[in-house]
């Protein structure tokens, strides 16, 4: 044979509509992780505020590191940012579950039910929480 | 082997017109006896087939042909793709052997999913039928797609019975326990039909992945107890090198499409398991 | 192909520390949510609160631990998402030195932080 046809990732994302519940899980395990790392770094950027705070000031509660932190949450941006933030911490958390049992061997051949499970899991967690995570702020 | 192909590209040649529609071409007599088929079928089944031949002018263009094809029960998509070439195009191309699912020769991408086309029921999906070649790897013509690259990785994991000690007597059994049987049952069913690999997104991006079908093949022979405990370790040390288990997330897409049955994720992730137990022994 | 055997220092004692991690990271972090937001409310948090906290030697101790197990379960799992996706050979090595270095810097600036909220030292 002369010469092959490479066909690219035909099987890659734009048969997005074909993948089945481990390729999903896979996905959205990876997106939640970066996100989570993301966050890793943006909240200790955030909590460094507390590098050399001034005594003085946060006893009456007007030093840098009080004040960034109820300034940030005063905003209702940021108040619904940290509800995706749980959303995405619980699935991970689930998921993560499932693989861990899935490296273990165990439940091998419910790994479609225990991902959708996982999934609304924390549908109801994320709902259960959004009146502690909006209180105060609408 | 040369002579032979340019002999073959000639008769291909033959026909020059357009490759609009297949039925066109066909001769008077060809489509009485099709729409006789078509008409004492129950039913008729439309099937887009993926065409491509880089030797013939006119072909190298991949794209994809419409066969109709009379619908009986029981058949299947290589019963289906048969009738296609028997009747309307003689120089469509897949791979086929025995038509029960053993000699491996026909995993297709049927409607979107690995699929042998000997073991899937035309009845069970849904019309029109898209039918192409294997994803992920490189097609030789029409349906067939170059397997070198998998064959090259079953044969990384050595995959041949290697035991240590002969039984004595030329013509005794080796035997194993029931147990141990039970164990590898199920990875012996593999038929190197390569649909695992095609299903796998990380053998996708990472050429020197062991892929899900060698993996599987060096769980069958790891775990069998009369090969030697030297002989387990080495071939622990195959799977785990970076591009060997490792590299499997898990996303089950191979033990979906396996057309066996063979719990392939399980046995990767025993081999898993297996290395790291084998690692963190070291008393 | 596998010509290239390798050992338990390539490749599988991060998969493994991985998956250790990751069990003290479902208890860590499902912990730090439940204490920062439903027992001590997010906008309330401040300086003096977060120096009581951080001064009991356990929560301590355990924040650290959280800091760097995050930090090695994280930026393992991207460099492990980049090497799936086809990272290899020279550019593999450079995104693994640069990937090693913010996470020193990361655990880093989290303990100085650390020891800034704390009177245990």
């Amino acid at each position: 044979m002369a010469q092959s046809y490479d066909r690219g990732a035909v099987e890659s994302f734009g048969r997005w509509r074909e993948f089945q519940a481990g390729m999903w899980a896979w996905i959205l395990h990876k997106l939640t992780g970066w996100i989570l790392v993301g966050y890793l770094f943006t909240h200790i950027a955030v909590l460094s505020t507390a590098v050399g705070v001034d005594p003085g000031a946060a006893a009456t509660e007007v030093d840098t590191y009080t004040q960034t932190l109820q300034g940030l949450e005063g905003l209702l941006i940021v108040r619904f940012l940290e509800i995706g933030l749980l959303t995405v911490a619980v699935f991970h958390i689930l998921n993560g579950i499932r693989l861990l049992f899935v490296d273990l061997g165990l439940g091998l051949d419910v790994q479609d039910a225990s991902f959708y499970a996982s999934l609304i899991l924390t549908a109801l967690i994320t709902l259960s929480s959004l009146p502690t995570f909006l209180g105060g702020a609408l | 082997m040369s002579t032979q192909l340019e002999q073959e590209t000639e008769i291909e040649e033959e026909p020059t017109e357009s490759r609009e529609s297949v039925a066109e071409r066909l001769s008077e007599k060809r489509r009485e006896q099709i729409q006789e088929d078509l008409d004492t079928a129950e039913k008729t089944i439309q099937l887009k087939v993926f065409r491509y031949d880089p030797e013939i002018e006119g072909k190298m263009e991949p794209r994809f042909d419409s066969f109709t094809v009379p619908f009986h029960k029981g058949m299947t998509v290589l019963d289906a793709l048969i009738y296609a070439r028997d009747r309307y195009d003689s120089s469509l191309t897949f791979r086929h052997s025995c038509r029960q699912a053993v000699c491996g020769s026909d995993a297709l991408f049927v409607n979107g999913q690995q699929r042998l086309g000997c073991k899937t029921q035309l009845g069970d999906l849904e019309h029109p039928i898209r039918i192409e070649p294997l994803p992920h790897q490189d097609v030789v013509k029409d349906l067939v797609v170059d397997m070198q690259h998998f064959y090259d990785q079953m044969e990384a994991v050595e995959p041949y019975f290697d035991p240590d000690e002969l039984p004595e007597g030329e013509l005794e059994e080796q035997r194993q326990t029931p147990e141990n049987r039970e164990k590898v049952k199920l990875s012996t069913r593999c038929i190197w039909c390569g649909a695992c690999m095609s299903s796998c997104n990380i053998a996708a991006g990472d050429n020197e992945y062991l892929g899900p079908a060698a993996i599987n093949k060096a769980y069958r022979f790891a775990m069998d107890e009369r090969e030697g405990t030297d002989r387990k370790k080495e071939r622990l040390r195959i799977v785990e090198q970076e591009h060997g288990v490792w590299r499997c997330q898990t996303q089950f897409s191979c033990t979906e499409v396996c057309p066996k049955d063979i719990p392939l994720t399980e046995h990767i992730q025993a081999l898993k398991r297996e290395s790291i137990k084998n690692n963190l022994k070291f008393w | 192909m596998a010509k290239h055997y390798s050992s338990f220092e390539r490749g599988n004692w991060r998969w493994f520390l991985q998956r250790i991690t990751a069990i003290f990271l479902i208890g860590a972090l499902a912990f730090h949510f439940v204490t920062l937001h439903f027992i001590n409310h997010a906008a309330d948090i401040s300086f003096l609160g977060t120096q009581a906290r951080m001064s009991e030697i356990g929560y301590f101790s355990l924040m650290v631990t959280f800091l760097v197990a995050g930090a090695f379960h994280g930026v393992n799992g991207v460099y492990n998402g980049l090497v799936n996706a086809g990272l290899e050979g020279r550019q593999k090595q450079i995104v693994g030195t640069i990937l090693i270095i913010a996470t020193l810097l990361l655990i880093g600036q989290g303990l100085r932080v650390a020891v800034a909220m704390t009177t245990l030292f």
